[in-house]
Formats: C-alpha cells, sequence, structure tokens
C-alpha cells in the first residue's frame, strides 16, 4: 500500500506537470485550429529566463519568476506575430510546420546563447519535500500539483463567468461569427498566444528544479502532454487535465509493475487505443466531418 | 597562329579551372586532416563540446611540435546530433572528403555501433571512446578504444565493492541502451565470478523524467549496495536526488558518469560519498596532471573523461603516423597496435590485437563535491 501511495502521488506530480504543457497546446487549437508544436519550448525558454534572473544575475527567486512570467507574455506575443499571424488565412499545414521551424530554432538559439551544460535551478522552498507515514512528498511536485489544482479554477472562472473569458470562447468556436458581434478576433488569439505562454512558462519554471534546465527539457514533456491532449479530447480543457494525470499516473503504475524500460511505450499504447476506440478522446464529442 | 573556336573554349575552360584545382591540390597538400564525429546539438552536446576542447588542445600540442610528417594538423569537426542516424550522416560526410586520413568517433557504444558498419567499409582508422566491449571484439580491424572497456569497469565496480566494502547484496541499474546493458551484463558477470550474484538487475530508458518506480524496486529489493551504469548525467541527477529523497542511502559504485563534472554539479549533495570508476582521474600520473593544468589554463574548468580520450587519441594518432611515415590507413593501424607503454591522460595505453588501449580503471570517490582519487586497478588481459 505504501508502494501505491507514493506512486500515486509521483504519478499525479509528473501527470500534473504534462497537464500544464497540455493545457497551452488545446487554448491554441482551440483558438487557432493549429497545434501548436513549439510548446514544450515555451517551458523551455522560461526555465532559462527563469536561470537567467535568478542564478545568473541572482535577482529574488518571487521576482525573477514574476519577470520570467511577463517575459513569457512578451514571447507570446512576439511569437503570435512572428509565427502565426503571417500565415493566419492559410490553412493549418503552413501554419503547424512553421510552428516546429519555431521549435527548431528555439532550441537551437538557446543552445547557441547558453551552451549545452544543463543547468540548476533551486526549488521554491528550502525543504526539499516532507515524509507523510510512509509517503514522501517532494515539495516541488506538491507546488506543482497545487497551481495545476488552481489553474482549474480559474480557467473555469476565465472562460465561464467572465467577459473576455466568454470572447475567447466565441472567437474559439466561431471566427466569422464572432469578428460579426464586433469581437477583434486577431486580439483575442494574440491573447490566447500570450496565456499559453505563460502558462507553458509557467510549466517549464515549476518543473525546472525536478528535471533540471536543459535544452531538450521541452520537447520530452511536450511529447507527453500532446499524448495527454488526444486522450483527454483534443480541443477540452477539462480533458487536458484529466488527460495528463491520467498519463502520469498510467506510466508510473506501469513502470512499477511491469516494466520500467518500456515506461514511455505505456503512455503510447494507451495513446495508440484511445486514437483506434476512441478517437474523440475522454471527453470530446464526436464531429462528423461537413459533407 | 589561327585559333579555332574549339581550342578557344578549351584554352578558356581550362584557364578558369586552373586556379581551382591548384588550390585544391595545395590544400591536400597542406595540411593533415583528421575527421572528427561529436556532438554539437542533440542530448550529449554538453560532452561534445569537452571533447572537442580536449582534442583541441592536443592538436595544439601536436601543432606546436611540429606536427604530423612535416605538416600541420587540422580537425574536421562533423555534429552527430547525439543520434544514431545523425553519426552514421556524419561519418559519411567526412569519409566523403579522401584527404582525412583518420576519424575520432562517438564515446558512445550505440553510435559507434550505428556507424560501425560504414566504418568497415571506409577502411580507415577511427578512435573511439564507447566502453561496450564487444565494439573491439567483433571483427572491426579499424576500431581503437581510448579507455577501458566495461569488461574492465565491471571487474573493477564488483572488486572494489565486494573486497574493499565488504558489500554482497547488490542492486544493478542501468540504461538500456547499448552502454547501459553491457555494463549492467559485464557486472552482473563480475559479481557472479565473485560469489555474489546481483538481487536486482533493473534497466531503464534513457531521458526518464522519473524514476521513482525504480528507485522503490532498489528499495524493495534490501541490496546493501548499488552499481550502476547511466549514459546521461541529467538522468544520473534526477535519480540521485529521487534516490536520497525516497530514503535509500547505501553504498554506490557507479560507472564514470556517477564522478563526471556535470552530474556532480546536477545532483549536489545527493552524490556525495559515492564511489565512481572513471577512466580519467586528474591525481591518477603526473601525464593526467599536466592534461589538467593545461585543460584549466585553456578552459578555465576542470577536465573529464569526456575530453581526456580525444586528447590522448589525438596525441597517439599523432604520433602512430608519424611512426609510420604515412597516411596509408594499414600502416597506421600497424603503429597504433604497435603503441605500448605510452603515458597518456587517461592512463598508460598498452594496445592489444583487438584495438583496446587501456586494460584498467581508476576507483574515486565524491567528498563532497570534490572528486577524490582512491586507487588504481589494472588487469593483465
Amino acid at each position: 500500500m505504501d508502494l501505491v501511495l507514493q506512486l500515486l502521488f509521483t504519478g499525479i506530480g509528473i501527470g500534473a506537470v504534462y497537464a500544464l504543457v497540455a493545457l497551452g497546446f488545446v487554448l491554441i487549437f482551440r483558438a487557432t485550429n493549429v497545434v501548436n508544436f513549439a510548446q514544450g519550448e515555451f517551458s523551455m525558454v522560461a526555465a532559462y529566463l527563469m536561470v537567467v534572473f535568478s542564478v545568473d544575475l541572482g535577482w529574488p527567486y518571487w521576482l525573477s519568476f514574476l519577470i520570467a512570467l511577463a517575459g513569457m507574455a512578451l514571447f507570446g506575443v512576439i511569437f503570435n506575430l512572428g509565427v502565426y499571424y503571417p500565415l493566419r488565412h492559410r490553412t493549418y499545414l503552413p501554419v503547424i510546420i512553421a510552428t516546429i521551424g519555431a521549435s527548431i530554432l528555439l532550441s537551437n538559439s538557446v543552445l547557441a546563447i547558453y551552451g549545452p551544460q544543463p543547468q540548476v535551478l533551486q526549488g521554491w522552498f528550502d525543504t526539499p519535500g516532507i515524509q507523510l507515514g510512509p509517503v514522501y512528498l517532494d515539495s516541488q511536485y506538491l507546488l506543482i500539483i497545487g497551481v495545476t489544482i488552481l489553474l482549474v479554477l480559474f480557467n473555469f472562472w476565465f472562460f465561464e463567468k467572465t467577459l473576455l473569458g466568454k470572447k475567447l470562447q466565441a472567437t474559439s468556436q466561431d471566427k466569422e461569427m464572432a469578428s460579426l458581434l464586433g469581437i477583434s478576433v486577431s486580439t483575442m488569439i494574440m491573447i490566447t498566444f500570450i496565456y499559453s505562454a505563460v502558462l507553458g512558462g509557467l510549466a517549464g519554471i515549476l518543473v525546472a528544479p525536478v528535471l533540471f534546465v536543459s535544452i531538450q527539457m521541452g520537447s520530452t514533456i511536450a511529447l507527453k502532454a500532446f499524448a495527454a491532449t488526444i486522450i483527454g479530447g483534443f480541443g477540452d480543457v477539462a480533458g487536458a487535465i484529466v488527460g495528463g494525470l491520467a498519463l502520469g499516473v498510467i506510466e508510473t503504475f506501469g513502470a512499477a509493475y511491469i516494466s520500467v524500460p518500456y515506461k514511455d511505450g505505456f503512455a503510447f499504447l494507451v495513446l495508440i487505443a484511445f486514437l483506434v476506440f476512441r478517437p474523440q478522446g475522454i471527453f470530446g464529442e464526436r464531429v462528423a466531418e461537413k459533407a | 597562329m589561327k585559333l579555332t573556336r574549339r581550342e578557344f573554349s578549351a584554352g578558356l575552360a581550362a584557364g578558369l579551372a586552373a586556379p581551382a584545382l591548384m588550390r585544391s591540390a595545395w590544400a591536400q597538400g597542406a595540411t593533415i586532416k583528421i575527421g572528427m564525429c561529436v556532438p554539437v546539438t542533440g542530448p550529449a552536446a554538453e560532452q561534445g563540446l569537452w571533447a572537442q576542447n580536449g582534442a583541441k588542445l592536443a592538436l595544439a600540442a601536436v601543432n606546436k611540435a611540429g606536427g604530423v610528417l612535416g605538416k600541420q594538423v587540422e580537425l574536421v569537426i562533423e555534429d552527430d546530433q547525439t543520434t544514431n542516424p545523425g553519426i552514421v550522416l556524419a561519418f559519411s560526410k567526412l569519409a566523403a572528403q579522401s584527404d582525412i586520413v583518420a576519424f575520432l568517433g562517438s564515446i558512445r557504444s550505440t553510435q559507434v555501433q550505428a556507424m560501425a558498419p560504414d566504418v568497415i567499409k571506409v577502411g580507415k582508422p577511427v578512435m573511439i571512446g564507447g566502453t561496450n566491449p564487444d565494439l573491439t571484439h567483433s571483427g572491426n580491424p579499424w576500431l581503437f578504444r581510448f579507455r577501458p572497456n566495461d569488461n574492465y569497469s565491471g571487474r573493477v565496480i564488483a572488486d572494489f565493492g565486494v573486497n574493499t566494502l565488504g558489500k554482497k547484496k547488490w542492486a544493478i541499474v542501468h540504461s538500456t541502451d547499448a552502454f547501459g546493458t553491457a555494463g549492467g551484463k559485464a557486472l552482473t558477470e563480475a559479481l557472479t565470478k565473485l560469489g555474489a550474484p546481483p538481487v536486482l538487475d533493473q534497466g531503464y530508458a534513457n531521458q526518464s523524467q522519473d524514476f521513482t518506480p525504480v528507485v522503490l524496486a532498489v528499495k524493495q529489493s534490501g541490496a546493501d549496495v548499488l552499481g550502476t551504469y547511466f549514459t546521461f548525467e541529467n538522468d544520473l541527477g534526477i535519480f540521485a536526488r529521487q534516490l536520497r529523497q525516497l530514503g535509500v542511502n547505501i553504498p554506490w559504485v557507479g560507472s564514470p558518469s556517477v564522478v563526471a563534472v556535470s552530474s556532480t554539479k546536477l545532483a549536489g549533495p545527493a552524490l556525495f560519498g559515492t564511489y565512481g570508476v572513471a577512466d580519467f582521474a586528474e591525481d591518477s600520473s603526473d601525464t593526467a596532471k599536466a592534461f589538467g593544468k593545461s585543460y584549466r589554463d585553456a578552459y578555465k574548468t576542470a577536465p573529464d573523461n569526456q575530453s581526456a580520450w580525444p586528447y590522448d587519441a589525438i596525441t597517439i594518432l599523432s604520433a602512430a603516423i608519424n611512426k609510420a611515415g604515412s597516411t596509408d590507413p594499414t600502416k597506421i593501424r600497424d603503429a597504433i597496435l604497435a603503441t605500448q607503454k605510452f603515458a597518456g591522460a587517461e592512463g598508460e595505453y598498452n594496445f592489444d590485437k583487438n584495438g583496446d588501449g587501456l586494460h584498467g580503471y581508476n576507483v574515486v570517490k565524491n567528498d563532497k563535491g570534490k572528486i577524490v582519487y582512491d586507487k588504481h586497478i589494472d588487469f593483465n588481459d
């Protein structure tokens, strides 16, 4: 039982990281109908910003955190203007390829600027974790889980209760109709990119003390997060969260009870099973192709 | 004399081509070229940088001492992207340049394995750092190893843990790539011979974000000592921290990555007190000390095996070409194999018929973040 609880905690912790990145995928997909393959690099860039401010410049942790997130908001604007906006009237394919290109550009730019050495970023708390009976709770994972819960609540409030959230939803559902109603579609998409960049950045900063800060940290998380969005139902906010958590738990238990080397295999086995038997994911609705 | 149009065209073409031909002929003769496949991008880009540093340091020394066959030596670097397809591509790009006389391959066994068939086709000497024993024992005459292979690391880890630390219940954790699998196997064999077969043999896939299941398996196995073969320092750092967090504090004797500069920095106190076998230990010999000093002077950081083996490879390869008196691949091969009692940064090189230069390891300890030399164990076979 001790073992199960320990695995459950770790699984939920790592799953929460996938969920945060998956949320970024989903928001951009809803707004633009495009998968942003640079979402993982958003996390990596934010983690490096954090290293620059907190480690290299020696600024206080909370200040570095706020400035790094502000930096990510600005980064979202630049990404939107540089990658999405020029191609917004094209089909989804050129945009997807542009995001892949941006992802390669970002990781290699960071490599060129910062060099290949992985960096250490301290966690938010001085205590590495707490021992609760037989289970060790890593403080950083606790923080990640806490932030994920808060974000779920925030998202619900933001998208359901605020005018801006409703405008964003309207834009994602039908851009032409939203435009006719006086909503500035390009502003809404800009806001979506900003929010996704901040979310991805938040995931990167939170996970950096656990996984270290390296060029490839984003791509490994993003791959799992992408799988999580498909499992949860592409385009569904709750689906991204549930998909991420489910994936984290499944792969942790699969590794512990079946095989460690095939840990990644379980995640993708679940993904394939969903694609075959329930392609719309857990929360997705079956969408019939228009004739 | 009257020029026909055809003669004029031929003359013009020859006139235009001549400078280029002369330049290429001059370029071919001006330097001795050594190709180097190294990760410039990808997960091992960091180690790749150190390998380049080591090679360049040796290159500068060789050129300062008059070069090779009276010419300066030039290093042609190609990015292997830390992937198997990447190194195959990098090697074929380099091999296409016929004036490259020899190559430096990877420190990663899996990548050496990927490029090995092409190495046989090209038929020129390739210096490697991969430690999977099979690489030099599969009939490929062109691979020369500048690090001791894992038969030795496994034996040294087992010998040190069982005879020096007095521990008999072993848990082995290893990567499932070519390096980790072979290392785990070698350690298991060595332990079995010493009458202490491991109670746990646990593989993991590279680039894992979480090692909780592995740590719990170690904990449940009841082992009193841990032996590891980790490929990437990132993975090792995450594992080390989780191991300590989940309360596993048994002695730990690992492959060289445990005592690598990068792991020591990433894992911090989680690696304090661990032992590692290291092919490079700065205090193990005068040559190693001298290399350490010049490396520090040049790059302001401590060297490790990632930079020591390319340093030795360039030094010994250059000496071998000089001794062979020619760039003929077979003559270079014979000269490398004839290299005996050569003091390198990694240890004393005595090449055997398989192309293995080193036959033992240093045992070092992480003493509160400082890597301290403990002892050297050499084998005669």
